[in-house]
């Protein structure tokens, strides 16, 4: 029996008819001009405990979460949503209206925020090998101590050729804040609000190159393509550089809810 | 027409998705949800999943050595 009550999204509107495609499941609980997008689930799945067991079962998870933020994606095609951060059960349907009552004024100023708007992530990888390789073609300093030891006799240049060890690997911090700078300039200029995520290490990415920066940035849907445009000029333009921009989008507006 | 969809079809990474939805949106609501402990071990099943995904790749192109 499903007695659990599955939040997906808030929206102060209601989508045409027909917005689930046959997916029955998900239902609309309405308080005041609110609007919660649910779906009604066994406790053999979310009651507390079994939540928790199954947090552990990355297949399950993995599943979840996607369809968490394919409904919600759905949605944000036809109207403004504030989604919920996944695993947000209730047991009774009057905790919930309690809880929209109480903050039905934050809710709503959240949703003056996001109106119109969708989430996009970028995130920046460097990979330090390559752009070591390619240090002299970027960085002035590094050519020069180049040519310097090219016209060295064999000891200084031995000598030159430590320098330069170590000036690498400051060129390089260098580098990283100036391109991480550069793009995050960029979309910010397409964008109405920022979010700087933490960056996460190489054991969470599962990726060989190190991350730079990880940014969320809510655009106004009429500015996407110019998003867009603003990401292909960017990743066309230093595709060499030993940098990597991951972007990934419309995501709903995750990173720019406050409630509490 | 939705003009958006030009990554939407591309895979999203586990870690971006759990990324998203444990750790942002409307949290602390709810008369369950879930805790930052339980994050916590979630993150670390990531880990192990991908270390051992490492691992397979390394055995599959013969770079780990036998020990």
């Amino acid at each position: 029996m499903n007695e659990l009550i599955y939040l997906y999204c808030i929206s102060d509107s209601l989508p045409d008819p027909g917005f689930n495609q046959g997916q029955d499941e998900i239902q609309v609980l309405t308080f005041g001009t609110l609007n919660v997008f649910v779906k009604y689930v066994p406790k053999s799945e979310f009651s507390e405990e079994n939540l928790k067991k199954n947090l552990a079962d990355i297949i399950w998870l993995e599943g979840n979460a996607r369809n968490h933020v394919k409904v919600i994606n759905q949605l944000m095609l036809q109207i403004n949503v504030m989604p919920f951060n996944f695993g947000t059960i209730y047991t009774e349907e009057e905790h919930l209206k309690k809880f929209v009552t109480e903050y039905s004024e934050k809710i709503i100023q959240n949703f003056n925020i996001i109106k119109d708007k969708e989430e996009w992530s970028v995130k920046i990888y460097c990979d330090r090998k390559e752009l070591s390789e390619k240090i002299d073609e970027l960085s002035e300093i590094s050519a020069e101590l180049e040519k310097q030891i090219m016209a060295s006799s064999p000891g200084k240049a031995f000598l030159l050729r430590r320098k330069k060890t170590e000036m690498v690997e400051t060129e390089m911090d260098r580098l990283c804040k100036f391109y991480g700078q550069k793009y995050y300039n960029a979309f910010e200029s397409v964008s109405e609000i920022t979010s700087i995520n933490n960056l996460l290490p190489k054991e969470y990415t599962g990726r060989t190159d190190t991350m730079i920066l990880n940014a969320a940035f809510l655009v106004f849907r009429s500015n996407v393509s110019e998003f867009l445009k603003t990401m292909n000029d960017l990743k066309k333009s230093d595709e060499c550089s030993g940098f990597k921009l991951e972007t990934s989008g419309p995501w709903p507006p995750f990173s720019f809810i406050s409630i509490k | 027409m939705n003009n958006n969809v030009i990554d939407q079809s591309k895979d999203i990474t586990i870690l971006e998705l759990l990324d998203r939805v444990l750790n942002k949106g409307v949290i602390l609501t709810g008369d369950i949800v879930i805790s930052v402990a339980d994050i916590d071990l979630v993150y670390l099943g990531v880990k192990l999943l991908l270390s051992s995904v490492e691992t397979m790749d390394q055995l599959k192109s013969g770079t780990k050595k036998a020990e």
